[in-house]
């Protein structure tokens, strides 16, 4: 049995591309200071400072200071925690929801699959953002909230996926020659087909964290995600606004982080699809 | 199968859809916490007055019924009254539809302007530093959120150089053209580099598919194979694209309407949510997933015109 | 009382509210609005937005002037209170006239009152629980009352009371008294006041034009408005409306962050007015035994609120988010522009070494409480941020919950809270309205803090048929007294109507209750 995870030569190239090596040094950059952000921050970034009020940057204030003088550079690299997080917690339940729903109803069909259809229709007729903003008002807005909701939402577009790629590969003579060895549909599912079936659902995975750090930042911005004076870039670019003009670091640097983050997941994304990919 | 019986089957296909559509917003708009008759009153209401908003809304049916008034009142364009605005939910929608429909057409308008050329420019010179520099700056506008975008036109170009209003929707024809330039440029830019992407790849495919390359050996000339075969692909990928990233285009108007101040749907909504506007957020949310399967339909049908095939399977 | 006539009084005051800059008529303003109104109805206004709207559509019996607390005509040239104060007896002016053309008369007097004090229709019905009836022969109204009432003549001067057509309400469409008044306020408006409603975009626009038939005059003689109309445009977002004032784009927007009120004072073009408020921001903090949960209350205890109370720097407070714009509350039950309000100085001025102490006697070091706050609210998070910093050196834990609006008055209602941020704005002129609302327990359970004191409340009952002012007032003092002491409130800071206009535009008022004057604003050209 060959596991699309067995890579051709040709395709490690991809791996020594200019696109991927950037990427991948902007997230692993991103990762570390969302691991340690009290070791790259010079400040506390809660502290107010009355001496100290929007400043520009300087050698001190690399990113300058908030209106309340907190250091904007201290408190953006703070917020890597809180975005990058997001990435990874906004998407990993919907994901593993996902790919279990969808293997299920995908393996065994009947009328389990018809109400999942049914389901994935009436969902996929909300616009996103309108269904995540609408669970948000039924939690009460926050972060821990706002990562529920994420996951409510987005479990449906994995399992629909999932479900996709389980049917094809039951199209295929090994499920049946699983079933007439006598395998038991749980071995069937995850030892034989899930792996087989799961490379299109990682690539989506890798794009929806680059999506999960826009949506979360937007949440945040709104006043529905992370509420001040918690750091986050669309919390920051929101207290930011009202000195867009007098103090335009205040927003301009959370939104550079949030682009170079965006670009560092989707480039990353984008190598490991081309890598996954079969080739024809 | 006929267009027409194709259309009917369409249709019917989204009846049990909507049926679940109602029961979702119905138990999210149930399941908001809080008591709506709280929402509804003044913080100075006294007890009294707020039992009367309860009598009134039916909060003390037993849910069922509350259910069966719900699907009801949606079949008769009866959706209660907004706290917010204290008129009718219907109306309200009705008069912030317009500001909304205007931004979304705008939105795909540029994005087709912006998406369409520059994907043929893309892969005519695939790979080449034209095409990288292209790819690059649309994968950079799909990693910035789209309140940051309108954020930036809004700040440089409306307030900083003064060559587009601040915000607003104005009155006239013209005046909407005006005011929902940058809001356009902002939802487009988002939506166009999906379709740029995509575009891109499907143009290529055609280019390098086998009856292009025999076109070509026959010796017709390139407009006749651009026309004929590539084009007509790529219109039928764009259209299901289009179809397809509605939602997402609904998401990006509703950000960029807080952005700028447009008096439209997705505005309305935010103000809903925070203000707990109970009728309001049920009407507009039934509006949003009315709108996007009227547009799902849509794409359905163009797609079986310009593609007889689709209609057999 | 003895009966004053005051129609000279009115034109005086107005003569010294405008030097001698040479007036200018004609033009439009337009205003950008932090919010909507939804209905402009003397009795059916609930929201700021449309209470601070009214006046400008309606004209009152009796005005007040810029201060908010002098008496002055209105479309009642004088008035007069009877000896044993159980009714008063209004003339009007003569050759007053609604929007329409028709004359203003006294069976539009006994109408609109009548329908502002009929609980069944007017959610302020019961600020006009005194009057018993209204009657009127000619130019003479009279109001008989129940009981002698102390604040009626203020009320007269108040919103809600303002006069309404008796005819346009009987010929208007609609069932009820409510949708007539919708009715009215869409097509074929006709009102009292100095501009008529023209045209109005539920959400993002709305137009009010000068009313021809105006009574006041102007400092030229003319009668008012001096400009022809107003174009309200809403815009929720602070940020935006500041750009669209910066560009030009409007002439005046309202409630500007106090951050910025700096940045704008130094812009040459911008004219930025700190007007005097009512506001005062404060947080209850619930007094019950136990919580909400059921467990022991340790915000029960007098000595910790107190403690906490001095723990709070105040000053630093204003600095922080209003960036001094702004001050501690001298009096713990109202602002300091209110009526009645005593002014010792700031209350519970911070002070590090007796909060420690009363803490210590509570034996409360290490306490945990929450803060409720408003999700989104930048204004919350630099509280928030502050009380956390300040009682921490009391040795009190500070934990927060974010709610939206409506579920923190939910939980304000239930009592299931700690403490939690509030506001508050008087819509009437006399002190009783906010007395009730933040420390008589029947009215809301004292801002639902739960907070009952058997003295407090039989003062407050008691001055409400107190007519002698002198009396009034020292009730009120006590009132004030015990509030302060009992600290039923982490007592903060009032705030000024902070409005940010073009240079070009003169005689714009936000009076103390908030309402927007436009009668008197006119444009330098």
């Amino acid at each position: 049995m060959t596991s699309s995870f067995s890579l051709r030569k040709s395709q490690l190239f991809v791996l020594l591309r200019p696109g991927f090596l950037v990427g991948l040094a902007i997230l692993l950059s991103s990762i570390a200071l969302a691991l340690f952000p009290s070791f790259f921050a010079p400040f506390d970034p809660n502290a107010f400072n009355y001496s100290a009020l929007k400043q520009p940057p300087s050698a001190e204030h690399w990113f300058g200071t908030d209106n309340l003088g907190r250091d904007t550079f201290s408190r953006v690299i703070w917020a890597y925690s809180v975005n990058i997080q997001m990435a990874f917690v906004a998407t990993i339940f919907a994901l593993i929801i996902g790919v279990t729903v969808g293997s299920l109803v995908g393996y065994y069909g009947g009328i389990a699959d018809a109400i999942f259809g049914r389901c994935v229709d009436a969902i996929i007729t909300f616009p996103f953002l309108v269904l995540v903003i609408a669970v948000v008002a039924v939690l009460g807005p926050g972060l821990t909230n706002m990562y529920i909701a994420i996951t409510l939402v987005g479990w449906v577009y994995y399992a629909r996926l999932m479900r996709a790629e389980i049917m094809g590969q039951l199209a295929n003579d090994y499920a049946a020659a699983g079933k007439v060895m006598g395998y038991s549909d749980r071995r069937i599912i995850f030892r034989h087909l899930l792996p087989n079936a799961i490379t299109p659902v990682i690539v989506y995975w890798m794009t929806d964290m680059a999506l999960a750090i826009l949506l979360g930042s937007s949440l945040g911005y709104l006043g529905l995600g992370a509420q001040p004076p918690q750091a986050e870039w669309g919390v920051l670019i929101a207290e930011g606004r009202n000195f867009i003009t007098t103090a335009w670091w205040l927003s301009l640097m959370p939104g550079i982080a949030i682009v170079l983050t965006g670009l560092g997941f989707s480039l990353v994304g984008d190598g490991i699809a081309d890598l996954m990919r079969p080739r024809g | 199968m006929s267009s027409l019986s194709y259309f009917i089957s369409r249709l019917l296909q989204i009846i049990p859809t909507f049926l679940i559509v109602m029961v979702i917003i119905f138990l999210l708009v149930r399941a908001l916490p809080g008591d709506p008759a709280i929402a509804m009153a003044d913080a100075k209401a006294t007890a009294e007055q707020l039992e009367q908003i309860r009598e009134r809304l039916g909060l003390h049916e037993p849910i069922w019924v509350q259910f069966a008034y719900f699907v009801k009142n949606v079949f008769t364009g009866n959706l209660g009254d907004s706290i917010l605005m204290k008129a009718p939910v219907t109306e309200v929608i009705l008069e912030r539809l317009p500001a909304s429909g205007f931004l979304a057409l705008y939105a795909v308008l540029f994005s087709l302007l912006i998406a369409g050329p520059l994907a043929f420019v893309a892969a005519l010179n695939r790979n080449g530093w034209i095409d990288v520099g292209i790819r690059s700056v649309f994968q950079i506008g799909l990693s910035t959120p789209v309140f940051y975008i309108g954020l930036l036109l809004l700040t440089f170009l409306a307030a900083q150089m003064r060559w587009f209003p601040v915000g607003g929707y104005g009155t006239t024809f013209w005046e909407h053209m005006y005011h929902l330039l940058l809001p356009a440029l902002t939802v487009a830019l988002y939506t166009s580099a999906i379709i740029m992407r995509n575009l891109r790849s499907s143009v290529i495919e055609v280019m390098d598919a086998e009856y292009v390359q025999f076109a070509r050996a026959k010796g017709l000339p390139e407009h006749v194979i651009l026309g004929r075969h590539i084009l007509r692909n790529a219109l039928i990928s764009t259209v299901t694209l289009l179809g397809l990233s509605i939602g997402n285009l609904m998401s990006g108007t509703l950000v960029t309407e807080t952005v700028f101040a447009v008096p439209g749907v997705g505005r309305l909504m935010l103000d809903a949510i925070f203000a707990r506007d109970y009728p309001l957020i049920q009407g507009l949310t039934l509006t949003f997933a009315v709108l996007v399967s009227l547009i799902f339909l849509l794409t359905d049908m163009i797609q079986a015109m310009l593609d007889p095939r689709l209609r057999v399977s | 009382m003895k009966k004053i006539l005051m129609a000279t009084v009115a034109a005086t005051a107005l003569m010294s509210a405008f030097p001698a800059i040479a007036l200018e008529r004609g033009g439009s303003l337009t205003f950008a609005r932090y919010d909507d109104s939804t209905l402009i109805d003397p009795i059916y206004a609930d929201r700021n937005p449309d209470i601070w709207m009214v006046t400008n559509l309606y004209d009152t019996l009796l005005r007040t002037e810029a201060d908010g607390k002098t008496i002055t005509s209105g479309l009642a040239a004088s008035y007069k209170v009877a000896e044993d104060g159980l009714s008063v007896e209004l003339t009007l002016r003569d050759g007053i006239k609604f929007s329409d053309g028709s004359a203003i008369e006294g069976k539009d007097v006994v109408f609109s009152l009548n329908r502002a004090a009929n609980p069944d229709l007017s959610p302020w019905a019961g600020l006009l629980a005194s009057i018993d009836n209204v009657t009127s022969e000619g130019n003479k109204v009279t109001i008989g009352l129940k009981n002698s009432d102390p604040t009626i003549v203020l009320m007269l001067a108040t919103f809600n009371t303002a006069i309404v057509s008796a005819d346009a309400f009987e010929s208007a469409a609609g069932e009820t008294d409510q949708d007539k008044a919708k009715a009215l306020s869409m097509e074929g408006f006709v009102g009292s006041g100095p501009f008529v409603m023209k045209a109005h975009q539920r959400g993002s626009m709305m137009q009010f034009a000068a009313n021809s038939h105006y009574w006041r005059e102007g400092e030229d003689g003319k009668p008012l408005p001096y400009i022809d109309g107003i174009n309200f445009l809403v815009i929720p977002d602070d940020a935006t409306r500041i750009l669209k004032l910066q560009a030009g784009e409007v002439d005046a927007a309202e409630f500007i962050p106090f951050a910025r009120v700096s940045e704008m004072q130094a812009d040459a073009n911008i004219n930025m007015e700190l007007f005097p408020s009512t506001r005062i921001i404060y947080s209850p903090i619930n007094t019950r035994p136990e919580r909400a949960d059921g467990s022991a209350n340790p915000l029960s205890d007098l000595k910790l609120r107190q403690a906490l109370n001095y723990a709070t720097n105040k000053d630093a407070l204003v600095q922080l988010v209003l960036h001094g714009a702004g001050k501690p509350v001298s009096s713990g039950l109202m602002a300091s522009t209110t009526q009645l309000a005593t002014d010792n100085g700031p209350i519970y001025q911070y002070d590090l070494e007796k909060a420690k102490a009363l803490v210590a006697e509570a034996g409360a070091e290490g306490t945990e409480i929450t803060l409720t706050t408003l999700a989104g609210s930048a204004d919350d998070g630099i509280i928030l941020a502050a009380l956390q910093q300040m009682w921490s050196d009391i040795g009190i834990k500070l934990n927060v919950e974010q709610v939206d609006g409506p579920t923190r008055g939910a939980k304000n209602r239930s009592g299931d809270f700690d403490i939690h941020t509030y506001g508050w704005v008087n819509d009437v002129n006399d002190p009783a309205q906010v007395a009730g609302w933040l420390g008589y327990n029947p009215t809301a359970k004292a801002v639902g803090t739960g907070w009952n004191n058997d003295e407090f409340n039989s003062l407050y009952e008691a001055s409400n048929t107190e007519m002698d002012p002198a009396k009034r007032a020292e009730q009120y003092a006590r009132m004030q007294e015990i509030y302060a002491a009992e600290a039923p409130l982490l007592f903060m800071y009032e705030t000024p109507f902070a409005v940010a206009l073009s240079q070009d535009i003169k005689g714009y008022v936000q009076t103390p209750l908030g309402n927007n004057e436009f009668a008197t604003t006119w444009i330098d050209r």
